[in-house]
């Protein structure tokens, strides 16, 4: 028996990747069914949470009613940016989330993300016994770490001068190779994401077996539309 | 015309069927390349293997969406069976909208009762919190009240007796987090990692793994598994190969493909630059 789920699948994934060819229908069909179906997805997820609180705590006393109603109003402003004359009152609920969020990173940043890096660059041994590439490593860490932070001081006379050229340099390179290696793993994600989508295409288990039927048939099917369609409109357009 | 000219005006269709070729080929044929095992590779196995220990509480955390799937999807499934050969809690969790989902399709590859596991006692999960970082820290502060429900059943976290003694991030002895990017480890560091010291491993895509190397070095990250190769090697030494190994021929074709056309793009671009 015929899994239409699968079909449906393999027709998603063929006319999102018909962007190659060209801007077409197939795509334009795809991207939008996608669009409302992850908006619709992400509503539901949102709803079922705010149910769930509301049944798991905000409804158990009249006090804890009120703070969620509070909660739900300041939620509905952001419909506010939809409207010309209630735009400001989007503005409340976009200061509360800002705040927030920025509040609640700021807390730990400094440690996380600051202190401990500190730390880490200064405990880095120059020299590993018994381990050549550590070794290695750990001295590049220590050149490359501190040129880089140098090269971005822009203040001051000793700017210019001849030492800090070199340290210059060897920051250049070292943000080279930086962005060498963030695009090979790139390329790597890349090609993994449509790895990942040709196994399903081609049914490689546990992906269904089905799935290659469909593909070999939805994608003639769709390569021959939009070629024959580009011959047809040749056909038609006189040559100058 | 000349033949560098040509490639340098080359249609992008010829490259992107190129592309293709050089994907679905190994893929129908597989050409057995050998795969090394890599140090991130032995380092995630020794640190599931080793340093989770049975009656750990292990937050499991599914970060990304469908998209990011044929990356991560391998390593995840890979780790739940590893984790599952264990005796230990699991609590399945996610901050991004998807996760609930990406997880229902890992329940069709892996079934808990396999391992012995029974759902409420030895693995639960909480489903999507929407509320990013701010939801991340007001998870660690207090589990019972930012998940008043599991995604499962509907019913109070207080009902399931593995939720009885987990009530802040305190509790959580590990982290296990794949991710595609925000929120993700900077998050889990700055809500987990730094009040409470859990100790994580991450789990990530290539794109993000220049950004997690600093954490990796700091011992803020216990270990990483940095994309789909490195899954691959750590199904060998889990001994189930999976989606990973059976892309892995693919991944090495694609890559040596990307490396001739940038090697021939560069021919192309100086040799016509010095004829002009």
């Amino acid at each position: 028996m015929v899994d239409i789920t699968i079909w449906v699948g393999v027709f998603f994934t063929l006319a999102i990747y018909s962007i190659l060819y060209r801007e077409n229908p197939w795509f334009r069909i795809a991207e939008s069914c996608y669009l409302g179906v992850a908006v619709g997805y992400a509503v539901g997820q949102d709803l079922k949470y705010i149910r769930d609180q509301w049944g798991g705590q905000w409804s158990s006393s009249g006090g804890m009613m009120l703070l969620f109603a509070i909660v739900m109003i300041i939620g509905l402003l952001w419909y506010g940016r939809f409207n010309k004359n209630l735009f400001y009152l989007y503005r409340w609920p976009l200061a509360i989330v800002v705040g927030t969020g920025i509040g609640a990173a700021l807390r730990t940043v400094i440690f996380s993300q600051f202190l401990a890096q500190i730390t880490s660059q200064a405990n880095t041994p120059f020299f590993v016994a018994g381990d050549m590439m550590a070794t290695i490593n750990n001295i590049l860490v220590q050149i490359m770490v501190p040129s880089v932070l140098l090269y971005f001081w822009f203040t001051g006379e000793i700017r210019e001068s001849a030492p800090m050229k070199v340290v210059e340099k060897i920051a250049r390179y070292t943000m080279m190779a930086g962005f060498g290696s963030a695009y090979g793993y790139t390329v790597l994600t890349r090609y993994s994401l449509f790895i990942g989508r040709s196994q399903f295409l081609l049914g490689i288990p546990p992906n269904p077996a089905d799935a290659r039927t469909a593909f070999y048939v939805i994608a003639f099917i769709m390569l021959a539309t939009m070629i024959g369609y580009d011959m047809f409109m040749k056909k038609e357009t006189p040559e100058e | 015309m000349s033949i560098l000219d040509k490639i340098n005006n080359l249609d992008r269709r010829w490259i992107y069927l190129l592309a293709w070729v050089f994907v679905l080929f190994p893929l129908l044929n597989p050409l057995g390349l050998p795969i090394p095992i890599s140090q991130d590779a032995r380092t995630w196995y020794d640190y599931v293997e080793n340093e989770i220990n049975d009656g750990d509480v292990v937050l499991f955390t599914p970060m990304y969406g469908v998209s990011g799937m044929p990356e991560l999807f391998p390593m995840t499934v890979a780790t739940m069976k590893h984790l599952m050969t264990k005796d230990v809690q699991i609590i399945v969790v996610s901050f991004w909208t998807e996760g609930p989902l990406v997880f229902n399709t890992l329940l069709t590859q892996v079934d808990p009762t396999d391992y012995g596991y029974v759902y409420g006692e030895d693995w639960i999960r909480l489903g999507y919190v929407p509320g990013s970082e701010t939801a991340m820290g007001s998870f660690g502060a207090n589990i019972h009240n930012t998940v008043t429900a599991d995604y499962v059943e509907g019913r109070s976290l207080s009902s399931f007796p593995i939720m009885e003694n987990v009530r802040t991030g305190e509790d959580i002895d590990v982290i296990v987090s794949f991710e595609t990017g925000t929120p993700g480890t900077s998050e889990w560091m700055r809500q987990f990692n730094a009040p409470f010291g859990t100790p994580q491993i991450t789990g990530c895509i290539g794109v993000s793994v220049s950004g997690m190397i600093p954490y990796l070095q700091s011992g803020q990250l216990q270990a990483l598994m940095p994309g789909l190769t490195v899954s691959a090697e750590y199904e060998i030494l889990l001994d189930k190969p999976g989606l990973a190994v059976a892309g892995v021929d693919a991944v090495s074709t694609s890559h040596v493909y990307v490396t001739l056309l940038v090697i021939l793009g560069n021919i192309a671009y100086f040799m016509t630059k010095e004829e002009d």
